[in-house]
């Protein structure tokens, strides 16, 4: 009884409650928040170099999440979700179908348990259009490598993801001549080991790619268009993948051009992949954000030491 | 105010939220967030723990299903390997049928969006003196079609068409109606789904009676998570088809890759250059 007594008065209190919200400003219901996974917009100046340019210094995990350049995984996969009954594709602006939440189901796909989770977070990974349009002789081979990903994925058992895999950099160091940037080892989707580009902005040209061994980091130059910073690279080895999931491997003869814009505290990081050893045609990805941290004296965490534990236990071909 | 009423006031506000959250506005809504459940179609959108909770998603971008059985070439049958590759965003479609030993060649008839070929190789025409493609704009409708009478299709079209679709029950089913449009606009479709909320029948139906190739019907049955690599996806394990009255295609599913695999339909530049003739069907 006392506690259906308490249960009355609360949802008494409850009921004024929710009166004071619905009707907080003039009158007029509250907007419903609406769930979304929107790149954050930019707030705050964007700081500038004594020589004009956008200063990229800085951390760039301002999101917390724990996948180097990977901020948001279902809008990096190319779907933004718009409210609770729409979604789209970032590529093509095609509506896809959204429904609320169900009851409980407070955490993420990986939550819900541990196969469940996994096999929706492999679907939400492949549901976006953008794809790079390979040569008809090698659809085959790129699906292949996609359904044997246990074995195939050139990152697992601990090598580096490579460039442009690696994505956006979790620390940039800007000097006058030259740029570096961190990606510290990770685990999850990419488990690899830390990688550090010292990238030349001192005007230089590419060394002929036939003078070139193949790397997993390729030979970067960095230069201005704008307030973009464009890294071109090539004279890459053949032992990387060149976007997270999906297969998609690439001769020695890609050449990948990466554009880096900061606007406040954001960084909006795209790639263009040449290869037309394998591709069709040239492929640029989806945009990715980062968000600088708020805090002006942070530092980056030591990188997790990488020892592949699962792959001794696959016994299936399902994976990330 | 006592522990006790702080602690019931939460439970009632948890009840609360709850309630609302599981109430989908519409009765077009909840049926079919019941079908696309039962498809496997629909997953939670955030990707581990780190993100704010997002809604469920339409997951199916592309798949493949292979099966054998008969499929009708002429009106004459023909033990064959039949193969869908199919894609959501490009609306696309790839059939492969390759008969039996001793029988005539396989067929690939694709289709992107209003474009329609027939291919000598997958990605034929694409690279110059690799494969032919066959411009067949005139079938474009009807091979697109194919795309929106898998279960998949029409939980996308069904929801696509908002408060035009209608919910009714016939002998005990329950029986989803609902128009396309762009490319399609003018034709209707009607699914009938289980009591386990799978789509079992569907049957589409032309504004214009003539045109007899957009007269598909479709049946369903043995649902389960068919692929090597599981995904939860549930694909039907018999698929029957008819196009105007006629059997076009009777096989039993022996392969699914539900895990939006890499299937692309890039347009052959002969394919592109030529034009769907307004107007046609056929």
């Amino acid at each position: 009884m006392r506690v259906a007594r308490s249960c009355s008065i609360a949802a008494l209190v409850v009921l004024a409650m929710a009166s004071t919200v619905v009707l907080a400003q003039d009158g007029a219901p509250a907007p419903r928040r609406q769930p979304t996974n929107a790149a954050p917009k930019p707030t705050g100046p964007t700081p500038r170099t004594p020589d004009g340019h956008p200063d990229l210094t800085g951390v760039w995990n301002g999101k917390g999440d724990s996948l180097t350049g990977v901020p948001n995984q279902t809008e990096n996969s190319g779907v933004l979700i718009d409210d609770e009954y729409s979604a789209h594709d970032i590529a093509t602006g095609t509506r896809i179908a959204a429904f609320p939440r169900p009851v409980g189901s407070r955490f993420g796909t990986v939550a819900i348990s541990g196969n469940e989770g996994e096999r929706a977070a492999t679907l939400l990974r492949r549901i976006g259009s953008n794809r790079p349009i390979y040569k008809p002789e090698y659809w085959d081979e790129v699906r292949r490598l996609d359904d044997n990903a246990n074995e195939e994925d050139p990152s697992n058992q601990c090598m580096p993801a490579g460039i442009p895999r690696a994505g956006i950099p979790q620390y940039i160091a800007q000097l006058p001549d030259r740029f570096v940037f961190i990606y510290p080892g990770q685990g999850g989707l990419i488990a690899t080991q830390t990688m550090y580009r010292m990238i030349p902005a001192d005007g230089r040209r590419h060394t002929p790619l036939q003078k070139l061994d193949g790397t997993y980091l390729g030979e970067p130059i960095a230069r201005w268009d704008g307030d973009t910073l464009v890294v071109d690279s090539w004279g890459f080895n053949t032992n990387t993948w060149f976007d997270q999931v999906g297969g998609y491997f690439h001769s020695e003869n890609m050449h990948t051009i990466e554009r880096f814009h900061r606007e406040g505290n954001t960084l909006t990081w795209t790639v263009t992949v040449e290869d037309p050893d394998v591709l069709l045609q040239p492929w640029t990805s989806t945009p990715r954000v980062a968000v600088l941290n708020r805090d002006p004296h942070a530092m980056l965490l030591e990188g997790y030491p990488c020892h592949e534990r699962d792959l001794g236990n696959s016994v299936t071909k399902e994976h990330h | 105010m006592s522990a006790i009423a702080l602690a019931s006031l939460f439970l009632c506000w948890s009840v609360a939220v709850r309630a609302q959250a599981t109430t989908d506005p519409t009765p077009q809504l909840r049926v079919l967030r019941a079908a696309a459940s039962a498809l496997g179609q629909i997953r939670m959108s955030d990707i581990g723990m780190a993100n704010p909770p997002l809604p469920l998603v339409d997951i199916v971008t592309t798949m493949e299903i292979t099966g054998n059985g008969t499929v009708y070439t002429n009106g004459q049958p023909v033990m064959a390997t039949y193969t869908a590759a199919f894609a959501y965003i490009p609306q696309a479609m790839r059939v492969q049928i390759k008969p039996g030993a001793g029988t005539a060649a396989r067929t690939i008839q694709t289709v992107r969006e209003e474009y329609a070929w027939n291919e000598s190789e997958p990605g034929a025409g694409l690279i110059p003196g690799k494969g032919t493609a066959t411009p067949a704009m005139a079938a474009a409708k009807s091979r697109l079609l194919q795309l929106w009478i898998l279960p998949y299709g029409v939980v996308k079209a069904a929801i696509a068409a908002g408060d035009k679709t209608t919910i009714s029950t016939a002998q005990g089913s329950t029986v989803l109606a609902f128009p396309l449009s762009g490319a399609l606009a003018g034709v209707t479709v009607t699914a009938t789904l289980d009591a386990k909320n799978f789509i079992t029948k569907v049957v589409t139906k032309p504004a214009d009676a003539a045109a007899t190739d957009l007269v598909y019907e479709a049946e369903y049955s043995d649902y389960a998570d068919h692929g090597e690599i599981l995904t939860d996806v549930k694909s039907p394990g018999h698929i029957v088809q008819r196009l105007a009255g006629k059997p076009l295609l009777d096989v039993k599913v022996t392969k699914v890759d539900a895990n939006n695999p890499y299937l692309v339909f890039p347009l052959p530049p002969n394919v592109k250059a030529a034009r769907a003739p307004a107007g046609s069907s056929r």
